[in-house]
């Protein structure tokens, strides 16, 4: 945890990750407006903080709904429904992925497989047939959204694995009568960290998208209630007159991955056992 | 057929020597075909069977193929295509006179006998998606080879307006369905080049087209451009020449955009948000009454729509038969919670169903609805649902309020309304009843005009009263063009028709 | 799946008997397991049915847009191997350098942008205003350009943070320092011995991007108008158009399958070690 703190991208990547966290959860007392009730008079008027010459340091959106207020609550949905699906799809990827790489066999062929078709399944359609039989809830949306991520880490787990497990040193613990499971604790999960932590971390803005485009199926949130992923579908048809709408919900996505990132390469860094 | 008070708004784009030129027919002949034009439709195409679609798009563009018997006119006339005249013999016969010397692209010539195949083929393919509308056709005979006698099982006086979406096919085309349309031939101002389904399709000029002077360019294509901004982008950058469905807010930059021209006309589409009308509480009158007063529908028109939406005086949109005008419905919300207040209806909580992106700017026009219905203590919960779901919805009854729209095809308003409030006609829909209405709608039926209109006025009465759906406005048409265009005419049933325009 | 497939064909108001007479012409009224049956049977014969919206044969359907989904691939493909790798392995021989900054800066902007936001951009700067390359459609190798480059923001962007983090673990391992401390020049130990050891998890990450790239570039799809299956396929779910679907599930599941075999294959290639029992 020292080691964490000592290291500037860590922090710099867990401080913006904090700010948005804490901006998000303290949304009703910051928001400057309504985010919901509209005021027609207003429509998309220009942030002030980007040069705009309007009242909102966002702007309004195309209902006259101030940007900043949106923003604020849309995060506490979209921060929550992305985090856990994207934890839920790599929990789930990286023990597929471990058990395929070192059972190898019967096992690792079906589950590959498994995934080929998986992929093949465009998302929309799985969450159609989810929708169709278990009904549309927030956990539905999110074991869709975990659904359509698991397998880029089952596969990029089992690779690492593949290779790991034959390195020396791992040989070498395993020789001296180290167990199967110590092993994986203790050697090969470490080692698969670094690429785990990238793939969440870019996983994040694509949920959060993926999240907007499901809301259709009435899987995700229904308007007026804001979330990012709303918020820049709504402003797709904006964007050639009031480019705001959907960038500002885009700088906010950046926001998030950018200290995911720093966290993660902080984070890589301090556990890396040979560095 | 009523006060056309909206024929003047015709817009015809192009120079004045462009007008001049189209005014003499012939002149244009003598100066030759040149050039390309390049349309970009919002909607794809599915096929080139005229009887197998009731898409706007894919009418707009079989239109330059296949001639229909009768045309329609922008300001909503019928007009001799095929046909020369037409006229009932009474209440269940039809006799049309044919245009002679009128040829196929093969050569083959235009006869009754192609007037007779088209139409007994759409009645009898039940596969076909125009079939359900023709089943009322009880016999087609020629007589002579110019001449063609149609009779009904019951009164149809909207045969001739259904007639303007029908192509008129060869005989030859019954041997085998699919070898035809996969190079189909027509009497059409152009012949077919190519398709490829979902992208484009090449339209190249037919040298012998009956009409004089028509087409006025060489080469015509068709591109499918669902996406808003990627039709509006290719129009600017001069990739196209002219585009449909434009949105209120891209006006603005296109207008600003050198060499782009906006027009626009109003539709002949009413926007109609119907009630399940079996199901508590909206099929009590009040709070239907209730939810019509909280509307404010010229917030709409004006801040969400910028002008480009017309409030509705009647179901039936202006210049159309049927149309009278009956004054527009008020804004009153303290009205609205006092009906409410009488219905004994309180925490009100409605399900407004959306079919996913079909109408533009829906889903803010449904957050303004919600807003507003909210001042009076009604709860709007907003269903953006896909369309195949919201469908489905609907049939099963799971909705209060469904948010739609009427473009009046054929241009003439017996399908709506047979359609909607009829028992049958609306038993999965809407559950609208009311014997009343039902019996002026098979009265309405007859060919007479005279007779239609008066019936159709006292329809559009009850229903006015009855409120069982929000009209909350009728649609304007946009289009841009390019300024090399002369002579494009926006037109209100949003047909894209190019066969007399030519480009500079 | 929920949804009726005349009532997609039909208009809004056609009255029911002509739905119910519509779905039984396309052998919508049999209980589904007969209809299945039956379309297993036609494709093991090599017909995969008519689509419902176009009313031709769907495999005609399908196979008219492999084409332009398999240029606008590749061309995605490209990019992003040439353009993932070299930002990587700069970022990662750089670390901790403006270059490396710079880096994971471009890295986040392609991972959050979405995908319409680059693109609408893309065709308003170099389309409507510079008009430099055409807006949209396919046509040309012109067309490619901007799709292309719009596709291959995100998958660029993941392949150069990985490329990035798993070089960074191999530089610091002990071979490396081997050849390091035996005088090698350093471009040879980064790119003939590290860069290789780095290409397993690469690999994976790229196998499984192909994929993507051939049948999910939906938003792409659209925004540029190019005919790909990816929009294709969209459209066929929400029309109910199972035919389409159907023949592209099988055409894609069997590209996955080859494409993730090759991956395998190359795995014991580029890292003897690895051998399958």
């Amino acid at each position: 945890m020292k080691r964490l703190l000592r290291s500037p991208t860590a922090v710099t990547g867990g401080v913006l990750l904090l700010l948005v966290v804490v901006a998000s959860v303290a949304a009703p007392l910051l928001a400057p407006a309504d985010p919901v009730k509209p005021s027609f008079g207003r429509r998309l008027q220009p942030p002030r903080l980007l040069g705009g010459a309007s009242a909102y340091a966002l702007g309004t959106d195309n209902l006259g709904r101030d940007i900043l207020a949106r923003l604020l609550y849309g995060g506490r949905v979209s921060l929550v429904l992305a985090a856990s699906a994207v934890a839920l799809a790599a929990t789930a990827g990286v023990v597929v992925g471990l058990a395929a790489g070192i059972l190898g066999g019967r096992l690792d062929d079906f589950v590959m497989r498994l995934a080929d078709v998986q992929l093949a399944f465009p998302v929309i359609m799985l969450a159609i047939a989810i929708v169709a039989v278990v009904g549309s809830s927030p956990a539905a949306l999110v074991s869709v959204l975990a659904l359509s991520g698991w397998v880029l880490y089952a596969r990029t787990v089992r690779a690492n694995v593949l290779t790991i497990r034959r390195l020396e040193y791992v040989e070498a613990a395993r020789t001296l009568g180290a167990s199967e499971l110590r092993v994986i604790l203790r050697h090969i999960l470490p080692n698969t960290l670094a690429p785990i932590l990238v793939i969440g971390s870019s996983q994040f803005a694509t949920m959060v998208l993926l999240e907007s485009g499901l809301s259709f199926l009435g899987l995700g949130i229904q308007p007026p209630q804001p979330s990012w992923g709303a918020m820049l579908a709504e402003g797709r048809d904006y964007l050639s007159n009031a480019w705001w709408l959907a960038t500002v919900p885009g700088m906010a996505i950046s926001l998030v991955v950018l200290g995911a990132n720093l966290l993660g390469d902080g984070l890589r860094d301090v556990l890396d056992p040979r560095l | 057929m009523g006060t056309l008070p909206l024929s003047r708004r015709r817009f015809l784009a192009g120079s004045g020597a462009a007008l001049a030129a189209a005014a003499r027919p012939g002149a244009a002949a003598a100066q030759g075909r040149r050039g390309e034009i390049i349309a970009g439709l919002s909607e794809r195409m599915l096929t080139l069977d005229p009887a197998n679609h009731y898409s706007i798009s894919s009418t707009s563009v079989l239109r330059h193929v296949y001639d229909p018997l009768v045309d329609v006119t922008n300001d909503d006339r019928f007009v001799p295509a095929l046909a020369e005249t037409w006229r009932p013999l009474n209440n269940t016969t039809w006799r049309f006179t044919l245009r002679r010397g009128v040829s196929f692209h093969d050569g083959t010539p235009f006869t009754a006998d192609s007037v007779v195949f088209t139409l007994k083929r759409v009645r009898d393919n039940t596969k076909l998606i125009k079939s359900f509308v023709y089943q009322d056709i009880e016999d087609v005979q020629k007589d002579g080879d110019h001449a063609v006698t149609v009779t009904t099982k019951r009164p149809f006086g909207s045969l001739p307006a259904h007639l303007t979406m029908l192509g008129m096919l060869p005989p030859s085309a019954g041997a085998n369905d699919e070898a035809f349309f996969q190079k189909p031939i027509g009497t059409g101002p152009f012949r077919f080049g190519s398709w490829t389904h979902g992208d484009h399709i090449d339209l190249v000029a037919s040298p012998k087209y009956w009409k004089p002077g028509i087409p006025r360019v060489e080469k015509l294509t068709f591109r499918f451009i669902p996406e808003l901004s990627t039709r509006v982008s290719a129009l600017r950058a001069g990739e196209i020449h002219v585009i449909d469905r434009v949105w209120p807010d891209m006006v603005q930059t296109l207008k600003g955009t050198a060499g782009v021209k906006v027009l626009d006309t109003p539709a002949l589409e009413a926007q109609r948000w119907h009630f399940q009308l079996a199901r508590d509480p909206v099929k009590d009158l009040r709070v239907r009454k209730a939810i019509s007063l909280a509307i404010d529908r010229n917030v709409i028109i004006k801040d969400l729509l910028l002008g480009y939406a017309r409030p509705v005086v009647c179901p039936v949109p202006p210049g159309l038969l049927g149309h009278t005008n009956l004054g527009q419905k008020p804004y009153d919300p303290e009205k609205a919670r006092q009906l409410l207040k009488q219905a004994g209806a309180s925490n009100l909580s409605l399900d407004f169903v959306l079919m996913k992106d079909l109408y533009p700017k829906q889903l803010e026009i449904a957050q303004a609805v919600a807003a507003m219905l909210g001042e009076v203590g009604v709860k709007v919960n907003i269903r953006n649902l896909e369309i195949a779901t919201a469908r489905e919805q609907r049939t099963a009854g799971n909705y209060d309020l469904f948010f739609s729209g009427w473009a009046q095809m054929p241009h003439d308003p017996d399908w709506y309304f047979g359609q909607w409030f009829t028992k049958t006609g609306a038993e999965k829909l809407t559950r609208f009843s009311d014997p009343r209405v039902e019996q002026l709608i098979a009265d309405g039926r007859v060919p007479d005009p005279k007779v239609r209109q008066q019936k159709y006025e006292e329809i559009d009465r009850l229903l006015w009263e009855e409120e069982p759906e929000i009209w909350p406005y009728y649609t304007v048409a946009i289009y841009a063009i390019s300024d090399k265009l002369r002579n494009f005419e926006a037109r209100r049933d949003y047909y894209v028709l190019l066969h007399e325009v030519g480009i500079a | 799946m929920p949804g009726d497939p005349a009532k997609m064909l039909l208009p809004e108001g056609a009255p029911q008997s002509a739905v119910d007479e519509l779905n039984r012409h396309l052998g919508l009224r049999e209980p589904l397991w007969i209809q299945y049956g039956l379309f297993l049977r036609s494709v093991a014969r090599g017909d995969f049915g008519q689509s419902f919206q176009y009313r031709s044969p769907a495999l005609r359907v399908v196979v008219e847009r492999l084409p332009a989904t398999i240029q606008l691939a590749a061309t995605a493909m490209l990019l992003t191997v040439l353009f993932g790798v070299s930002i990587g392995v700069v970022a990662a021989v750089r670390q901790g350098t403006a270059y490396d900054y710079a880096g994971t800066v471009l890295a986040v902007l392609g991972q959050s942008l979405p995908n319409f936001w680059l693109g609408i951009m893309l065709i308003l700067l170099f389309g409507v205003t510079l008009r430099w390359l055409p807006t949209s459609g396919f046509q040309g190798w012109t067309y490619l350009v901007l799709p292309s480059v719009t596709l291959a923001a995100f998958p660029t962007a993941l392949v150069a943070r990985l490329t990035r983090s798993s070089l960074l673990e191999i530089l610091g391992q002990e071979y490396i320092r081997t050849g390091r401390a035996k005088g090698l020049a350093e471009p040879v130990v980064v790119l003939r011995h590290a860069l290789k050891n780095a290409t397993i998890p690469l690999l994976t990450v790229i196998g499984l991007q192909i994929g993507t790239l051939l049948g999910g570039a939906v938003i792409t799809e659209s925004i540029f108008a190019w005919p790909g299956m990816g929009k294709l396929v969209v459209d066929a779910i929400f029309f109910r158009d199972f035919p389409v679907v159907q023949t592209i599930l099988i055409l894609s599941a069997t590209i996955f399958v080859v494409i993730n075999l090759l991956v395998d294959v190359l795995y014991t290639i580029l890292d003897p070690r690895i051998r399958y029992g």
